[in-house]
């Protein structure tokens, strides 16, 4: 599987995904971020019964979130068909 | 995958399911069920705690047994394992409470046979033992839980103690986390390749670098300070690290953190992000794991790496503490 992102790719987080990693953070649904790392395929088999797609870290700003002004963010590492495209 | 190699094959699978029994038969008797009839008899807890915590605490569905005979037996050894280590967790947390089991009474001339708790046999063909086995160990590892949870309700231990007694009898610990940081200070080459590589650079230390998924290294600068949460569940390189902080699981950090970080930060830790630095937040989702490289202390630089790692926290490694330079 190949990677749909590179880092600094703006991307929004869907509601729901059929079949998804279902360790996905709720308050991040919706939401529009920006990619900064690539971690690729993780195989771990002590957490899951097979590899998930490409996991990406995805930078949300903490305003963007609700929270107070500032340069503050969260990092959240979320997978491949957990994303799309965002302007 | 790496699992299948860390293990030769099983063969002798009568001679696995033989040593889980004894071993569980020995633990459930001398150790976990010993230490609850101490508590009774001395009144730590009463038979409704036990009755109570029992109902309060949350019981998974059994998942469908492994097709795999080897697989079984494997994951009936490993809750063996989780069981024997929870009993000791637990046990061993009020240390005002020694428990004489009975060759120990035996030994000081104490011992009566009456006192001996019966032994369970597990008989049949191989499939059905080790079905046996199975629920023996699920309903042991009941029993345990309900004394931890009474435990704790009747303010007779603390998460905290627990935890530390889980770190200290498991064998992990901040420490590895504490070497691997005291490293990287020290050699910036290492660094790299931490940061670059996680579990790969650890192996350096001859720490087992573990399997949980990759470690990430969030690394704190003067323009940067990290701090990890896992905001669905308490994701954390347990595997390198042991636990993390006991308030790490606790719903009001998992949910204000990610709120206003720099306010919890403040709130929670006491601890004061100046205005030119941006905090992050991890969120680990499980397959990556997170630990926090914090700065270098000044004042230290004539320091040995040794005496660094004793400077470096536990809750530095989450990213909750700044570390400042102690005597050495």
């Amino acid at each position: 599987m190949t990677e749909r992102f590179a880092p600094g790719d703006r991307v929004r987080v869907l509601t729901t995904v059929d079949g998804g990693n279902p360790r996905t953070p709720y308050y991040l649904r919706g939401q529009v971020g920006v990619v900064a790392e690539l971690h690729g395929v993780i195989v771990n088999p002590l957490d899951h019964h097979f590899p998930y797609p490409p996991l990406y870290s995805v930078a949300f700003r903490v305003e963007e979130l609700a929270g107070p002004p500032g340069p503050d963010l969260v990092i959240a590492d979320l997978h491949d068909e957990w994303l799309e495209p965002a302007r | 995958m790496s699992e299948e190699h860390a293990h030769p094959h099983i063969k002798d699978f009568e001679g696995h399911v033989d040593a889980v029994a004894s071993d569980l038969e020995y633990f459930r008797r001398k150790r976990i069920e010993a230490r609850v009839l101490h508590y009774l008899r001395r009144g730590v807890i009463t038979w409704t705690d036990l009755f109570r915590a029992h109902e309060a605490l949350d019981w998974p569905e059994p998942s469908p047994p492994q097709p795999d005979l080897e697989l079984r037996v494997r994951a009936l050894e490993d809750s063996l394992d989780a069981l024997i280590l929870a009993g000791a967790v637990a046990g061993t947390a009020l240390s005002t409470h020694t428990v004489a089991i009975d060759d120990t009474r035996r030994e000081r001339g104490d011992y009566h046979p009456e006192f001996r708790l019966a032994s369970r046999t597990y008989e049949g063909d191989l499939e059905s033992r080790i079905g046996l086995l199975e629920t023996a160990v699920a309903e042991t590892g009941h029993l345990v839980a309900a004394l931890t949870r009474a435990l704790l309700d009747r303010g007779e231990v603390t998460q905290e103690a627990l935890d530390e007694n889980r770190q200290r009898l498991s064998g992990l610990g901040y420490h590895n986390g504490a070497r691997i940081v005291a490293r990287a200070w020290v050699d910036s080459e290492f660094k790299r390749r931490l940061i670059e590589t996680g579990r790969e650079a650890v192996r350096e230390l001859d720490i087992p670098p573990g399997r949980l998924g990759k470690l990430g290294v969030a690394e704190n600068t003067d323009d940067t300070h990290n701090i990890v949460v896992c905001t669905l569940c308490s994701c954390y390189p347990h595997d390198l690290l042991g636990n993390p902080p006991w308030w790490y699981r606790t719903d009001e950090y998992k949910t204000r953190i990610v709120e206003d970080p720099r306010s919890t930060i403040r709130d929670m830790f006491g601890l004061e992000i100046g205005a030119e630095r941006k905090v992050v937040v991890h969120d680990s989702t499980s397959d990556v794991r997170w630990m926090v490289l914090p700065r270098r202390p000044e004042g230290t630089e004539g320091m040995t790496e040794n005496q660094l790692a004793e400077l470096v926290t536990a809750e530095s490694l989450v990213g909750s503490e700044e570390l400042k330079a102690r005597r050495p």
